[in-house]
């Protein structure tokens, strides 16, 4: 049994942002997953992130990316990419987090063989629960890149047969008027 | 002519803080403490149901939720007039501390014994030397031969690699760097030791909570945790049987590696003693309360003014009326609208910004103050505030301390050089023994109040249309934090959140004064002021985490602390 993280990474509370969370609670709500396969939300995490990734075969990170492309945009980063001293490309918010955790795994042991940054393109990290137009667009291009990425590890899932309802619960939760 | 020198950000994980810092005559001459960014999240509370508020203020910081999520709660209950059942506090407590000891192992080995540990030394170690000096130090049993050979091979496999990966940061051989090849192995050993035991107690956190990094069982009025003694899906014995085994091994931990760790760096930089001072007021709240009331606590609060620990003044409760009344916050150097300083439940978060301007505005931190005066909290605070009152616990660990330096070789401490860089290090040790030695008993006190039947955890909140305001403090890892609310016609009129950092990393305020980092870096000596260690040992021994104080992300991705002299 392969042991392969699916997480969300990001702040609910800054817009763009939350599409790493946003993209987890649409997994979780509709799909299924082979045993060993975790779905997490995992919010903006710094060194804790280390204890979530160690000792998985894989793991693929969804988050918000500042790289200059359209908003929208999906790119997909690899470890190598991620872990290079000083990256090519500049990555959002959290990936400073992201490449020391991959860098202290890799010291420690455990580190992940397989990595993958599903990185969307935001558009505003201003205050606020909602997702821009361009990213709500995204929305779907993102959970196809993770099961792309779940298939080509050869890992098993299966679409619920009654589609629940994703718990976005920061934009569900009343605001008044 | 005054070098300036900017270290742009200084944490090295989540870091959003700025540090500029003039040199003359290789001394810092003065000192600006900024925070780069700002988003506005207290706005998004507005309309809101309290009763949900918790879940958001819980997303403030990714390093920090529980103890947002924990000081929302209280703020409306503080509101409510609502009580909370002994479980629920002693659960909520279990909670806090274990999330504390998780915290504090982590600050101490991973973010800041590298300021004092010099891993490139490492390479030269004995191994049996260095077991015969840790076994000489403390009971530990993870201070073998062997432990410390494996150590030194992983850094011995780094150097050789030529890719320093973690390490690369480091200034690594600089003259501040002074110990022996044996002491930094047998530290660095510990680093590596430490990442097992903060899990440990993170893990806690998520047996109690549900869930990390986000706990799930908190509810206004309560906890929302089942207690079945008999059951396994709910709270029941076996479950905390499991707690307390990994609370005893965290304790062990703290007690045997932590703080004997701390006593040796201290004997053996002892000038850090007299390092790093700064803004000598200093300001704690009582907190692990003991009764559904919250009128006795097992942590003390209180503040101390100009360093005069003879006229200390406690709070008797976590939202002491004093406490209430004396918070303002300015914003005369921050990048905000506004006049004179308002009181949080009146305050505003209007952005103005208009660039770095150490004369003007240059941070999108407010200035909190206390009375007008600006305070430092932490760690430090709480142990002298509990200290000065003649709390048993505090000085048991303080007497401790100060023997244990004494018996590794360092200094007579006296609760004088507190006021330091290392007595902010030391203090938080301090604080890690006397929370372990109260984890066993909140856990006990849990324990006994079930088997006395009563499994209530929640009283139900009841939400008035009339406006009504309340304040929710914790006295959290990195020291005082308050949430401020009002409620008015079942909703969130304002909601503001004065973080631990945002007191400690204050700009300048109306009448000029410093905040507790500036001040701290006054006069600080610096050997290479290219390399300026002695500035980040100062600023880390506070340990910053601006994510919530400016309720923020830099977007620019940048990963160390970059250093320019200007």
């Amino acid at each position: 049994m392969k042991r392969i993280l699916v997480a969300g990474i990001g702040s609910v509370l800054l817009a763009d942002d939350g599409i790493g969370p946003y993209v987890v609670r649409l997994l979780q709500a509709n799909y299924v997953f082979d045993e060993g396969v975790e779905v997490e939300d995992l919010g903006t995490p710094a060194l804790d992130l280390i204890d979530h990734i160690a000792g998985l075969d894989a793991l693929i990170v969804v988050d918000a990316v500042a790289n200059g492309a359209a908003p929208g945009a999906i790119t997909l980063y690899r470890k190598d990419e991620l872990t290079r001293c000083t990256p090519a490309v500049r990555l959002d918010p959290h990936s400073p987090a992201l490449a020391d955790a991959l860098w202290a795994a890799e010291f420690y042991g455990g580190c992940p063989q397989e990595v993958l940054l599903v990185g969307v393109s935001g558009e505003s990290y201003e205050g606020g629960c909602a997702l821009s137009k361009a990213v709500q667009g995204s929305v779907v291009r993102a959970v196809q890149a993770v099961l792309r990425e779940l298939d080509r590890l050869e890992v098993g899932f299966i679409r619920r047969f009654e589609e629940s309802e994703a718990k976005i619960w920061w934009e569900q939760l009343a605001v008044a008027g | 002519m005054a070098n300036r020198i900017t270290i742009d950000p200084i944490t090295r994980i989540e870091g959003h803080l700025r540090i500029d810092v003039e040199v003359e005559n290789n001394a810092v001459s003065n000192a600006w403490a900024s925070c780069t960014m700002w988003r506005g999240i207290e706005k998004i509370l507005r309309g809101r149901d309290p009763r949900d508020t918790w879940l958001f203020t819980q997303r403030f910081c990714g390093v920090c939720t529980t103890v947002h999520a924990m000081a929302s709660v209280r703020s409306v209950e503080d509101a409510l007039k609502l009580e909370v059942p002994p479980n629920a506090q002693y659960i909520r407590n279990l909670i806090l501390i274990a999330h504390a000891l998780h915290d504090h192992i982590v600050h101490f080995y991973q973010l800041s014994a590298l300021d004092w540990v010099d891993v490139l030394q490492i390479p030269k170690a004995d191994p049996a030397k260095t077991a015969a000096l840790g076994e000489s130090l403390s009971a530990w049993t993870g201070n073998s031969r062997m432990t410390m050979k494996a150590a030194q091979d992983k850094v011995k496999a780094v150097a050789a690699s030529g890719q320093l990966g973690i390490f690369a940061n480091g200034y690594w051989g600089h003259p501040a760097m002074r110990l022996s090849p044996e002491v930094n192995l047998l530290a660095f050993s510990h680093y590596l030791q430490a990442l097992e035991y903060q899990r440990k107690a993170l893990q806690v956190v998520g047996m109690l909570g549900s869930k990390t990094p986000h706990i799930q069982n908190l509810t206004v009025g309560g906890v929302s945790n089942a207690i079945d003694l008999d059951g396994t899906s709910a709270l029941g014995m076996d479950k905390l049987e499991m707690i307390k085994l990994l609370l005893d091994d965290v304790a062990r931990f703290v007690e045997q590696v932590y703080f004997v760790d701390v006593c040796a760096v201290a004997a053996m930089y002892p000038e850090w003693f007299k390092i790093g001072s700064g803004v000598k007021n200093y300001m704690a709240v009582p907190d692990l309360p003991l009764d559904s009331k919250g009128t006795a606590y097992h942590l003390p609060g209180g503040f101390i003014r100009h360093g005069d620990i003879g006229n200390v003044r406690g709070f008797q409760t976590a939202a002491d009326a004093v406490f209430r009344h004396a918070v303002t916050e300015d914003v005369t150097h921050a990048y905000y609208q506004g006049g004179k300083p308002l009181q949080p439940w009146s305050g505003e978060t209007e952005p103005e910004f208009t660039g770095w301007d150490g004369a003007q505005k240059y941070s999108w931190v407010k200035a909190p103050r206390f009375d007008n005066e600006p305070m430092q909290v932490g760690p430090l605070a709480q142990v002298l505030v509990g200290y000065a009152q003649g709390h048993e616990l505090t000085r048991k660990y303080v007497t401790g301390a100060i023997e244990k330096v004494r018996s590794i070789g360092g200094p007579q401490v006296t609760p004088d050089m507190l006021h330091s860089t290392l007595g902010r290090h030391a203090a938080r040790a301090i604080r890690a023994c006397m929370l372990a030695e109260l984890s066993q008993k909140h856990w006990q006190l849990l324990v006994d109040n079930i088997a006395r039947g009563d499994y209530s955890v929640h009283n139900a909140p009841v939400l008035p249309n009339s406006e009504t305001e309340g304040v929710g403090t914790h006295e959290a890892p990195r020291g005082t934090l308050s949430h401020w609310v009002v409620i008015k016609d079942q909703k969130i009129k304002n909601y503001q959140a004065v973080v631990p950092s945002t007191w400690n990393a204050s700009p300048r305020d109306n009448a000029g004064a410093l905040g507790p980092y500036e001040a701290s870096l006054m006069h600080t000596p610096l050997a290479r002021p290219e390399e300026p260690l002695e500035v980040l040992r100062t600023v880390h021994s506070f340990d910053p985490c601006m994510a919530c104080a400016c309720h923020a992300f830099d977007p620019s991705g940048k990963q160390i602390a970059q250093v320019k002299v200007l």
